[in-house]
């Protein structure tokens, strides 16, 4: 007898569509369903969160069946710096302005890799800033502060 | 000849010195912004707005946000093909084959084709606008809430075409995405849906920031995985124009995908969004090897390219002649236009003769410049790929938080950026393609709102969707279409495109 | 921690002074009012329309940021957390006063969380129908309605949208409710009703005059006291038998609490000059609306607006049990 294996890649996948679907059902039941005719809040994404599942549950079992493409490599270090630039942004656009800001959002992404070396990406993020001040900032006048509150006394 | 007294008096305005020049600045700031990574049509346009507001005279102002818009569209297009950074929903479909054309390094063909396609169909739609503008409007007015749910089902029964791997996960992705556009408040009774108490997301997700988290940043981290062992960019560049081969199989694409878009556009709300999905759709059922697209298929850019462009035209039909915005961008320009004076309207064409006709001239105007100016730039663009990667993310990363958060200045946007770069990735890396959750995502809430605004308005009555000839003349192609992916005789040519594939 | 109470009370001396030369030179730098709406809407474009006469009084630029989101709550809420400096102003519409009820939760305390500058402009409504719909006057419609209430379809742009806050004043008034059909925004409810999918809406003028003239739509009443210039031969909702339909979008400008009452006073001469520019006037004559005068562009006056609106509405929307949260 064939013993039993299941694929890394489709399983993973399968439990993610799973796991996915079986949020967005829950969240669904918080609201009110309605019926066909009248449908509430509800009704239309818990049928497709049902769906999700299903396909979810169809993926399961090709991954028992079949073997499909290893995962490979995982860029932990790009995640590690590339995700959080954005979140930084974010955080630092009102508070810092934009400019500062800008320049060490730029700074944070240029660590993901590992062949960026630090004066390198100290004069990208600076040429960066002043291409981002003289176009958004100067030309274009955006409404975005260039320094922010926390840099003013 | 009534339409060429028409159009005589749109070319005389559209063309006196000041107008050719605003038509020109438009396009090349529309096309310069829009090109910076990770800032599309829309973010171009939120930014480039004000500028139009300072001119005095309405029609100069118009020209040229006319030109921006075009310029937009393109500049969005050249990055989704340069580094897989769609930043519309249209673009999305050019990122799928035209960014592997790039790989392949047939970057500088890849926008050729774009750029000729787009010419081709704004030309051809320009005249369309001219000629039947009232007619097609009256078409428009036809379809209501069931015909937009019958359209919507044509485009997801065809979006299995887009995916080039397991059909199953391409319908789970879809499934997804329908879930994530429909995160928001829900119009009907006003409750918030799946925002996790965050207020921010009432209105919900931002098609930029998901676009560009499941595109852009996951194609950025892929980029990542294996630094230390090879060199990911190597790219030869093979020749910057379009070979004999490439014209020939480009031809009838763009001809299909000017039609469609044409076609589609004129339909407020999600018309034009269709469109680039529908001409690839077709494309990859009418090719001969349909196991090309997805790998850098010559017709999955010039078809969807043309479709765009031409439904951008005629997206223009419904805002002068009804006064009624198919897209948020015609919604800009008709906040444009009040604040130059012109309230958009029925009237417009009787009252502002000069300002109709002139806008319609612009349109060919423009795109003429666009082409003039952008196949010269070709070679611009694409030595953009010969720097480092290393370099280049970090200034993709900072252009693409500032293009999401000037859009609607919320920083909340920024955090979806990251999640969807990540759910982007993780998702690449078990083998599911981003676009059709892409589809889903701008589908989603229109499905649902279109189906129970046709219940409300039939009492309830379901029989609505097939009793109404549109609606169910659309059904019919859908199940067409249905009947042609799973006829055995299809079905066993896919599966030996996969054996290929593998 | 001398030391640090030392350097408190500089702070405190250096923002003191800073406050009062602020007063006394105000306004010193670029000026941002928030329209929490998307650019190229009314709200819109009635602040582009002043802040541009406002900058050439003040003597400095405006700019205007659109704060999209959650019915006007979001820009809101941002301006109400903002400094206190008069650097940061809002602009937004009865929306203000009707949020307070459809939401139940805000972010800001919508009474006490702004000072006031003045009211800008008050939009009137339109009671509108599509081209073939039978009834020709207002009470044509409100006995056709009692007699079809299962068919007949209300359009909406979506819950606390002025033609939302419009048709339920409508139902309550004829005391029959209808088929509301929401929308997402004034566009595709236009649409619909130009191509006769729906029956009614009530919608500002701005968007409602060119189909009107062009005679795509039905009109019936207007919702101001007095017939609108641009529409002179559309009967009032007094004069066609339907006085309790009064409503307009009106608009005010606030600044956040705690902003100095010099600041507030001299934005306040502002906007009244502004609201006297010819440039001003005609535009908003287009849109078939008329600058406030000075007695209403004063603190006081949208001050006593927005708390009669807030009263006014919240029995209107708890009956009809809409909320947006």
């Amino acid at each position: 007898m064939k013993p039993f294996t299941i694929d890394t890649t489709n399983g993973i996948c399968a439990a993610l569509f799973i796991f996915l679907g079986g949020f967005f059902a829950l969240q669904s039941l918080g609201l009110e369903i309605g019926t066909a005719f009248r449908m509430g809040p509800g009704y239309f994404p818990l049928v497709l969160a049902i769906v999700l599942i299903l396909l979810g549950a169809v993926i399961l079992v090709e991954a028992v069946r079949f073997e499909s493409e290893p995962i490979g490599h995982v860029a932990w270090r790009g995640m590690l710096f590339i995700l959080p630039a954005p979140i930084f942004f974010g955080l630092t656009v009102r508070g810092l302005g934009f400019l500062p800001s800008i320049f060490l959002t730029a700074l944070i992404a240029s660590f993901a890799s590992g062949r960026m070396r630090p004066l390198t990406a100290l004069v990208l993020s600076a040429c960066l800033t002043l291409f981002a001040f003289l176009v958004f900032s100067y030309a274009l006048g955006l409404p975005f502060r260039r320094f922010g509150p926390w840099l003013q006394f | 000849m009534e339409l060429l007294d028409n159009l005589a008096l749109g070319f005389s305005t559209a063309t006196s010195l000041a107008n050719l020049g605003f038509c020109l600045i438009g396009v090349l700031l529309g096309t310069l912004i829009g090109v910076l990574p990770g800032i599309g049509a829309t973010a171009t346009i939120a930014m480039l707005l004000p500028i139009t507001f300072q001119i005095g005279d309405p029609v100069s102002s118009l020209i040229m946000l006319a030109g921006i818009y075009y310029g937009a569209q393109y500049g969005g297009s050249t990055t989704a093909i340069l580094i897989n950074m769609p930043g519309e929903s249209s673009s999305a479909v050019t990122a799928i084959d035209g960014y592997q054309m790039a790989k392949n390094g047939r970057a500088g063909a890849a926008l050729a084709i774009a750029a000729i396609g787009s010419f081709f169909a704004g030309t051809v739609s320009t005249f369309l606008v001219a000629i039947f503008a009232p007619p097609l409007t009256a078409i428009a007015l036809q379809f209501g809430a069931a015909e937009y749910f019958s359209l919507m089902i044509v485009g997801l029964v065809s979006s299995v075409a887009l995916a080039h791997g397991s059909i199953v996960k391409a319908l789970a992705m879809v499934v997804l995405g329908l879930l994530l556009g429909i995160v928001g408040t829900d119009i009907y009774t006003g409750t918030p849906r799946f925002t996790l108490g965050i207020r921010e997301y009432a209105d919900g997700l931002n098609f930029v920031a998901v676009a560009v988290g499941v595109f852009g940043v996951a194609e950025i981290l892929r980029n990542l995985e294996n630094e230390h062992e090879r060199s990911v960019m190597i790219r030869r560049v093979s020749g910057l124009m379009p070979t004999r081969e490439d014209f020939r199989r480009m031809a009838a694409p763009i001809v299909r995908g000017t039609i469609i878009g044409s076609a589609l556009g004129i339909l407020p709300g999600g018309g034009a969004i269709l469109a680039a999905f529908a001409s690839y759709t077709v494309e990859k059922r009418v090719s001969k090897n349909p196991g090309e697209f997805g790998k850098g298929a010559v017709e999955g850019v010039a078809g969807p390219e043309s479709a765009n462009n031409a439904g951008a035209q005629t997206s223009f039909i419904p805002m002068l002649t009804l006064g009624i915005p198919a897209n948020p961008v015609m919604a800009l320009m008709i906040g444009a236009m009040i604040i130059q004076g012109i309230v958009p309207g029925p009237n417009v064409a009787i009252e502002q003769p000069a300002l109709f006709w002139g806008i319609i001239a612009s349109m060919w105007i423009g795109n003429l410049m666009l082409i003039i100016l952008n196949l010269p730039l070709i070679g611009l663009w694409v030595k953009l790929l010969t720097i480092p990667y290393y370099v280049l993310f970090p200034i993709i990363m900072a252009f693409c938080s500032i293009g999401v958060y000037s859009v609607n200045t919320n920083i909340y946007d920024l955090y979806a950026v990251a999640f969807f770069g990540f759910l982007g990735y993780l998702l690449t890396k078990l083998r599911c393609e981003p676009a059709p959750l892409l589809l889903g995502f701008v589908l989603g809430p229109l499905l649902e709102e279109n189906l129970r605004r046709a219940m409300i308005l039939a009492r309830g009555d379901p029989t609505t969707f097939v009793t109404r000839p549109i609606s169910a003349g659309l059904l019919f192609i859908a199940f067409a279409v249905l009947v042609i992916v799973f006829l055995p005789a299809v079905k066993k040519k896919r599966e030996e495109v996969f054996v290929e594939e593998n | 921690m001398r030391k640090f109470a030392a350097a408190l009370a500089a702070a405190a001396a250096v923002t003191l002074y800073s406050f009062a030369a602020g007063a006394q030179t105000y306004p010193e730098r670029t000026i941002t009012v928030v329209v929490p709406f998307s650019a190229g809407g009314p709200t819109d474009t009635v602040t582009r329309l002043v802040a541009e006469a406002m900058s050439k009084d003040l003597g400095q630029q405006i700019i205007v940021e659109n704060v999209g989101g959650a019915g006007g709550t979001l820009g809101a809420g941002r301006v109400a957390n903002a400094e206190p400096d008069g650097y940061t102003l809002l602009l937004h519409h009865i929306g203000m006063a009707t949020s307070a009820t459809l939401y139940r939760k805000l972010a800001y305390d919508t009474l006490n969380g702004f000072e006031y500058v003045g009211l800008v402009t008050e939009v009137p409504m339109t009671i509108v129908g599509r081209k073939d719909l039978e009834p020709t006057d207002l009470k044509g419609l409100v006995d056709y309605a009692k007699a079809n209430k299962d068919t007949v379809t209300v359009a909406n742009a979506g819950i606390g949208a002025a033609s939302h806050l419009c048709g339920m004043l409508f139902m309550s008034a004829i005391g029959t409710p209808l088929v509301t059909v929401p929308y997402k925004g004034t566009g595709p409810a236009m649409t619909d009703l130009l191509g006769g999918q729906v029956d009614i809406m009530c919608d500002q003028s701005t968007n409602t005059t060119k189909q009107i003239q062009g005679g795509t739509i039905k009109v019936y009443a207007v919702t101001s006291p007095e017939r609108l210039d641009v529409l002179p031969d559309v009967p009032t909702t007094t004069e066609a038998g339907l006085p309790d339909v009064q409503v307009g979008i009106w608009h005010g400008l606030y600044a956040p609490k705690g902003t100095p009452a010099e600041v507030t006073e001299r934005l306040s001469k502002s906007l009244q000059v502004a609201l006297k520019d010819p440039n001003v006037v005609a535009r908003f004559a287009e849109l078939g609306t008329k600058p406030s005068p000075d007695t209403d562009a004063t603190p006081a006056a949208l001050k006593a607006k927005l708390e009669g609106e807030i009263a006014r509405w919240k029995p209107i929307i708890e009956a009809a049990g809409q909320y947006a949260d």
